[in-house]
Order: C-alpha cells, then structure tokens, then sequence
C-alpha cells in the first residue's frame, strides 16, 4: 500500500513511535488511536469492495471527519468515515464516485 | 501550571518542564498527548526546546486578557473555518440533529447544576455565589411558569417534536457524552473553583452571539430560523432562550474569573483545564450527533 512521505499512515504527524503490521506492511502510526483508525478503514473499505487489496487510500479533513478515496489499480472507492474518542467507526457514508 | 491533558503539575509559567513532559510522553507515543499536540500545536515533530517554546506561545494571553484567550481557543476550536459538525447541523437542523440534542443535553443540564454548585460551595467570593445562583435558576430552576428553565425548555422541544419526556429522561447517555460528564465532574470536585468557572461557564461561548464579531465563522445557529416556520414553536423557545440568555453568562462569568484567576494566581491552570474541558465538550457536540444518527434512521 502507498503511504504518505513521511509521519503517520493515517494524519501525518510525525511525533510518536507506533509501529504496527497492516496487510503484511510494516506502518508508523504517531498513536495507536490512528493505528486503530486505519485498521478500521482497511476493514471497512475491503468489507464494502470485496477488494483482495487496497493499494492506496488519500484522505482530507481531520479528526472529526475525513473524506476518503480508496484505490485498486483503476478502481476508486470514495467515502466519509467518522470515529469516535477511542478509534471505532462512528459514521461511514459511500459516496458515489463521479463518472 | 498543569497538563491540559492529563493535569501533571509544573510550577508557575514553567513551559520548559511542560514541553518536556509533552516531549516524553510524545516519544512513548502516548495517544492522548500526540492527539493534543496534532490538534493544537502542531503535527511536525520538533526538540524539547523548541515545543516549550511553541507552548509558551499558545499559552500568552494576548492584549485581550484571559477572557480574550478563552475566546480565541474556542473560536478556533468551533468556530474555524470548519465548523464543528454539530454547529454546521444546526443551521439547517433535521429533527434528528434535535432530538440528538434534547437526549444527550438533558444529562449535560443535570451535570450542569453540580458543577455550579461544586464551584458556589467551594468559593467565599459573594458574587460568584450569586452569579452561580443566577445561572442554576435561568438552566435549570426556571422562575415559575411564565419563566421556564432551559431544561424545561429542553424538553418541551423533545415534545414538540413527538418524543416524550419519560423517555428522554430513561436514555442513559451514550459513552462520549458520560465520558465528558465525567471530566466535568472531576474538574468541579477536585480543581479550584475558578477553573472549574472557566471550564464550565466558557461552554456557553457556544451560544454566545458576539463571537461572530470576533472572527467566528458562523452563529451557532441561523438566527432567521427564529422568525420563520421552519421549526417547532418550542424549538424556538428552547433556542432563543441560550441565544438571550448564554451573551451575558459566558461574559459575566470570564470576568469574574479572569479577576480571581490573577489574584489567586492561578492564570494558567485555568487555561490548562479550559483545553481540558472543552476537549470533553468537542467530544459531547460529536455525540449529540451520534444520536440524533438514531432518530433519522427510525
């Protein structure tokens, strides 16, 4: 999976020293909510596509609320999610991709 | 001064030790003091140093006083240019984003009233006892029938829009909202009373009308909404009620504060413990949202 150049897999800070394992790829969190969090993306995106993989997954917004695009080969997957103060799924909302 | 986080002590002004300790905690990816730094501070990691610095920064109160800086970290917090999302609801509000509101806000209120009488027992400062006493009477006493408390008012809109106040009051509140009442609880019980002044009556800056003249984004809700059908009679009620009353509670109440805070010496506690508490209320705000998620899906 393509990750950001440099800091956390899921906001980019680059303060902390979280590693953890997702799909077979070794990724640095800055804590583990975010690592929590992007487990539950993954999740979510593979339950919702059927995708064996995502190779990429570009995200905007902040805490509160990111909007996603997830990416196989030429295949795009976009969404909001929203978490809650420890890391789980608040909110997940498909939105269509435009054509 | 103290953690905003956790509320390790430091002596006075000491942002050294405070960016060392964020610094430390930082390294040992503590989730809870990255989180703080990400959102407040920055996201690029720096030295020891130059944190304490940054934080001596955030924490300078400015030309406007504490009462200016209690502001400008609410605004910033709320009313950016990404509003909260339960703000940015509320200016177009469903019946969902209402009903969320009643049922989460009901156990807000009834927190509400012990804290204000956490801070009157624990103060020997008359006005602050009757400024508390004010302030119980208008949220949750009311002055008889012609006028209802803000908890009344509360409840007669989860009426007004076909949910009934005996099952309002037997929802227990979802985890966000008991979690913050918490933070709250422990502000108010164990903090010195004028902390817990700022951190529970610098809340009611969310209501507080005058904050669009400095610099936030957006009313806490559109005022128009009061004036035309759009929403039920009690709404308006309830709404206009916070946009009279919350101008004249959050200003009368970062005066007193901010004159106690200076001479008691506790100015950067109080700042401290207002990230703290408004942190427990960014959280609240998100899960009055949650609920009201319920009642569009019903």
């Amino acid at each position: 999976m393509r990750l950001p150049e440099k800091g956390c897999a899921l906001c980019e800070a680059t303060w902390g020293d979280y590693w953890e394992e997702v799909e077979g790829q070794r990724m640095f969190f800055c804590c583990d909510i975010c690592a929590t969090e992007f487990k539950n993306i993954v999740r979510e995106v593979k339950a919702h596509t059927g995708w064996k993989n995502i190779d990429e997954i570009r995200m905007t917004g902040d805490y509160r609320g990111r909007d996603c695009s997830a990416l196989n080969a030429d295949r795009k997957y976009t969404f909001f999610i929203r978490f809650d103060s420890k890391g789980e799924i608040q909110t997940f909302k498909e939105v269509p991709t435009p054509r | 001064m103290k953690c905003p986080t956790c509320g390790t002590g430091f002596d006075s002004n000491d942002f050294d030790a405070l960016g060392k300790h964020f610094y430390a905690e930082a390294l040992r990816s503590d989730g809870r003091h990255v989180m703080w730094l990400n959102r407040n501070i920055t996201k690029n990691k720096t030295d020891a140093t130059a944190l304490s610095g940054l934080f001596e920064r955030f924490f300078a109160l400015g030309s406007g006083g504490l009462q200016g800086w209690v502001k400008r970290r609410f605004i910033e917090k709320f009313y950016g240019p990404r509003p909260h999302p339960f703000v940015s609801a509320l200016q177009n509000p469903s019946r969902g984003t209402l009903l969320g509101y009643v049922v989460e806000h009901q156990h807000f209120l009834r927190q509400w009233v012990r804290s204000c009488s956490f801070i009157m027992a624990r103060t020997d400062e008359t006005e602050v006892v009757m400024y508390e006493l004010d302030n119980i009477n208008t949220e949750f006493g009311g002055a008889g029938p012609d006028r209802p408390s803000h908890y009344e008012l509360l409840l007669r809109m989860g009426e007004s829009l076909g949910l009934d106040r005996t099952k309002v009051l037997a929802t227990p509140p979802l985890p966000d909202t008991k979690d913050a009442i918490r933070v709250w609880d422990d502000i108010c019980q164990d903090y010195h009373w004028v902390e817990a002044m700022v951190a529970m009556h610098g809340l009611e800056l969310i209501a507080n009308r005058n904050l669009r003249k400095e610099g936030a984004s957006v009313h806490y809700f559109d005022p128009e909404i009061l004036k035309t059908g759009q929403v039920t009679d009690a709404t308006k009620a309830f709404l206009r009620e916070g946009y009279e009353a919350d101008v004249g509670h959050s200003e009368e109440a970062l005066d007193l504060a901010a004159k106690f805070a200076g001479r008691l010496g506790v100015v950067d506690d109080v700042q401290a413990t207002f990230m703290r508490s408004i942190d427990a209320f960014d959280n609240y705000l998100m899960a009055r949202l949650e609920r009201g998620k319920q009642f569009e899906t019903a």
